[in-house]
This record gives structure tokens, sequence and C-alpha cells, in this order.
């Protein structure tokens, strides 16, 4: 029951990311596509891709990591009332299969959108892409993608949501900036590795970015447990 | 069996340095329902969060059902055991009413289906409704309802009748009576309402900064206090405040009240000896006795 419980808490979340990416990215693409000159429509594709497909992945991990625990609406967590955690709370379930199944749904709903951004990246790519290249690509988007969830898990778990949301957005743009000025943050950021603008898809594995990422979302999911279990209600 | 369903000793916590509870014992019999009082930021809600274990005492033990919870595994082993309803009555917005009582109940192996009708029926709530769109009124009864549907030996109970008109809490400490009375559960719940403690509690306790100032039978403590009210030619006597025996002793010209407890008979007879021009002895109410232990004077 509580993954039901996470599906109904998410559900709307989920339908308006699929509604968001349906009408706000893909559509105009489309159409875009079928009424311009090939070259032209292509190249302006491309470039719709290049800049948006990142910007989107983040939204989507840093929308759909929620309010960890907490069932916290926007509307509570602007008026200090505590939604229904206590209700939660009193029952008798460890926090962190609490945290497991409200983190697990949120991590799987952002990779079966991810692997839509994705494969839709690939379906309009100009050029003819091996399965070994979709398959490379899909991967480290998604492992990519799962480090600013795992941070976004965690903020969730020490703030309410605006306050979640607003950190993490702050500290994703705070790398783009830092990744370009220090090359140790260019090598290991989770936002390249992600960015076809950064590894083209007949790039081989970017390793650096996506052990980093492996690396960083145990660790944040880790400490996300840790605060958890330790927090006082 | 275990006599004592809440077994609390030297409780203590600080938010920040500043003290909720202060070496706070508590003490509640099986199948009595207890009513625990106290003012606002007296710490009821921090000892129930105690007690569930959503806070962590700085100090001191709590023992449910005879066990020990001092860790995670042994506060849900308690949990399986306890209905909760919370202050401010939040559910899931997301859900429907029935989705809510299917959701609790995977979580019960006991859950009563005979109860869950029964609350149905007698709170009028409706299945389909989602829980963002019932009254506050609504909702505490939902939450009571899925308190006292899962079998639950031990009710606790954060002001259940806060912001309820007084039909509504009327049927809800009805039906709680009848819980305790039918089904043998204890029940504890805070409340700033004397009148409904009165009503249905068999036991009393009532903290004041983090500490009880008054825990026993309600009858028993009704029993044991009572009220002197001194009238003297003069300036009452300074020899009035060394009296043992005495809880509480106000003065306003030359009238004294005291309160004691104890023996009452042999309080009045050293009374006499400061020559009072009349004495009258009465008994008390809970809320003599609550205003009395709350107020410091």
């Amino acid at each position: 029951m509580l993954w039901l419980k996470a599906w109904l808490e998410v559900r709307w979340r989920f339908v308006f990311l699929v509604g968001s990416i349906l009408v706000v990215w893909l559509a105009p693409l489309w159409i875009n596509a079928t009424g311009v000159q090939p070259g032209v429509a292509a190249s302006r594709q491309w470039m719709g891709l290049q800049l948006g497909s990142v910007l989107l992945y983040i939204f989507t991990a840093i929308y759909l990591a929620g309010s960890g625990i907490n069932s916290q609406t926007m509307y509570a967590a602007t008026t200090g009332f505590h939604g229904s955690m206590f209700f939660t709370l009193s029952l008798p379930v460890s926090r962190r299969r609490l945290l497991f199944v409200r983190t697990g749904l949120g991590a799987l709903l952002t990779c079966i959108l991810v692997v839509i951004m994705a494969g839709y990246i690939l379906f309009l790519r100009p050029e003819a892409t091996s399965a070994m290249q979709a398959l490379v690509y899909m991967t480290r988007v998604i492992v990519c993608t799962m480090a600013v969830y795992a941070l976004s898990v965690l903020l969730a778990c020490v703030l309410d949501e605006m306050w979640q949301f607003m950190v993490a957005c702050f500290f994703w743009i705070f790398v783009f900036m830092l990744q370009s000025k220090i090359e140790v943050v260019s090598r290991v950021s989770s936002l390249r590795g992600m960015s076809l603008n950064c590894y083209p898809i007949t790039a081989p594995m970017p390793w650096t970015p996506v052990v980093a990422s492996l690396v960083l979302t145990g660790v944040l999911l880790w400490i996300s447990v840790l605060v958890v279990q330790r927090k006082e209600y | 069996m275990n006599d004592k369903l809440i077994d609390a000793h030297g409780l203590s916590k600080s938010y920040s340095g500043t003290p909720a509870l202060r070496g706070l014992d508590l003490a509640v019999p099986r199948g009595s329902i207890c009513g625990f009082l106290g003012r606002n930021g007296a710490g009821k809600t921090t000892t129930l969060k105690l007690l569930l274990g959503m806070l962590r005492p700085d100090a001191g033990e709590i023992r449910l059902f005879g066990e020990a919870v001092d860790a995670e595994a042994s506060s849900i082993a308690a949990r399986r055991r306890i209905g909760f309803v919370s202050e401010d009555k939040e559910l899931y917005p997301f859900m429907s009413v029935g989705q809510t009582i299917r959701f609790t109940r995977a979580f019960f192996p006991g859950w009563r289906r005979d109860l869950e009708e029964k609350y149905l029926e007698l709170f009028q709530l409706p299945l389909g409704k989602a829980v963002r769109k019932l009254s506050k009124g609504m909702r505490t009864q939902l939450m009571l309802l899925l308190a006292m549907a899962r079998g639950a030996e031990l009710l606790m109970m954060d002001e259940p009748t806060s912001g309820l008109d007084p039909a509504m809490t009327e049927d809800i400490l009805r039906a709680l009576a009848d819980l305790a009375a039918s089904g043998g559960t204890t029940i504890f719940f805070s409340s700033h309402q004397l009148a409904e403690v009165e009503q249905i509690c068999d036991r009393v306790c009532i903290i004041d900064e983090g500490q009880a100032v008054i825990d026993g039978e309600l009858d028993e403590l009704k029993s044991q206090y009572r009220r002197i009210l001194l009238t003297f030619d003069g300036e009452p006597p300074n020899a009035l405040a060394g009296l043992a025996g005495i809880d509480h002793l106000r003065q306003r010209g030359r009238t004294a009240s005291l309160l004691a407890h104890g023996n009452v008979d042999a309080m009045v007879d050293r009374v006499r000896e400061l020559k009072p021009s009349s004495i009258e002895v009465r008994s008390v109410s809970l809320k003599e006795l609550f205003l009395d232990h709350v107020r410091g004077e």
C-alpha cells in the first residue's frame, strides 16, 4: 500500500511533466520538423534539443523527488503545517522503508521520463545511431539524472518542498557556472555527463562523470537514510 | 498482562536549549481513560511524540506494553498496537475516505471490520469523498475510525475534539467511552477541555512546565483534595503559609483560600488554632485542581 500511496501522491506531478514535455518541447519540434526546410529544421531541432534536454532532465528529477517522507504539499510547507507526516510516522513502518518506497517510485518515474525524452532525441537525430550508441546515451543520461534526483531527495529530507526546489535549482546553476572555470568540476559534473553538447551521441561512455554521478547518488541516498532515521519530527 | 500500558520515567526533552520536559513521570494503567492536561506549551504534544518515536528523549525511559521503547524496532512493534489521532487531524488529501481506510487497514492484521462498519455508519462518512474535501470534524471522525478499527490496545490522541462543535464533540466522547467500556481499550488523550475530561476520564495527569504536578485516579484526587475557605477578623496570619499539606494558598483581604490534600480533618484542626472567624470546607472540581496547579500562584 505504501507504493500506492506514493503513486497517488506523485501522479499529478508525473502527468504534469508528461504534459509539459509533450506540449512545450516535443510537439513544437515535431511540427517544426515537418513544416520548414529539412536542413534548417534539423539544425534548429538539434539546437533546441541540446539546450532543452539537460534542463528538462534536471527539472524532472527535482520535481519528482518531491517532499521526501514528509508528504507536504507546497501549501502546507509555506503555512507551517506538517501535512500528513504525523499520520505516516504513527504507522508501524520503518522510516527507511518509507523513504525507500517514496524515493524508489520517484526514481522509477524519473527514469521513465528520461527514457522518453532521450528516446525522442535519438528518434529525431539527423544521423543514424547504432543500438550500442543509443544504449550508452540512455545509460549516461539516467545515471547522471539520478545524481540530480538524489540531491533533491536529501534536500527534501531536511527542507520544506519550496526550499528544496529552490536550493536544488541554485546548486545546479552553481555547478554549471563552476564547471566552465574549474577543470575537476568539469570532468566529474553530472550536467556534462548528460549533455549532448559535451559528449555527442557517438562518443564512447564518459566514465568519469558517470562513475562520479553513481558515487554521488549512493552517498547522497545513504546520507538521506541517516538523516531520516535520526530526524526528529 | 502489564498493568501499565504507558510507563515513562524521568523524561526530559529540550528544543535548542529550551526545556520542554523536565523529568516527566507518567503511568497509564491498562483499561483506563486518562486525560492529559496542561497549558499551551506545557509539553503534552512533546510527550505524545516521544511515546510514538517521533522524537527521542534527552533523558529518561519509556516503556509501552511493558517493553522498553529505545530503538526503531521496538517503537514499530509498539505502534502496531497503538491508534493515534494527531492534533492537526491531517490525512492524505490525495486519497478518498475509502482509499484511506484500505491503506491503513493494510498495516494492521487485527483490523476490526465490524468497528469500521459501525463507525462509518455512526459518523456517516462518504467513502468516495476526497479527504481534502472533508470538514475538520469529518477528518477527526475519519482519524478516530482509523485509530479505533485497527484493533489498537492503546489509543493516543492529541486534542481530539479541538475545533469541533458541541454535538460532534459529544458523539466522539460517547464513541470513546463506548470503546473503552466494550473493548477494554486504554485511552490516553491530551485536552484543554476540562469538562470533557471530567466527563469520560477515570484518570488525569496534569503537567506544567514539563513536569507532572498531578497524576492519579480522578475520583481519588477529588476525594483527597479540599478547598478550605477561611475568614479572619484581621489580616490572615503568616503561619498559614507554613502549614503542611497545603498545595496552594491564596489571600485576599481578610480571606484565605487553601487547597489542601491528605488528611483534611487534621488540617482543619490545625487551621482552627489560628482563630479564623469562619471556616468552610468544600470539594474541588477538576478545573480548580488544574488552575491551582498550573497558575503558579
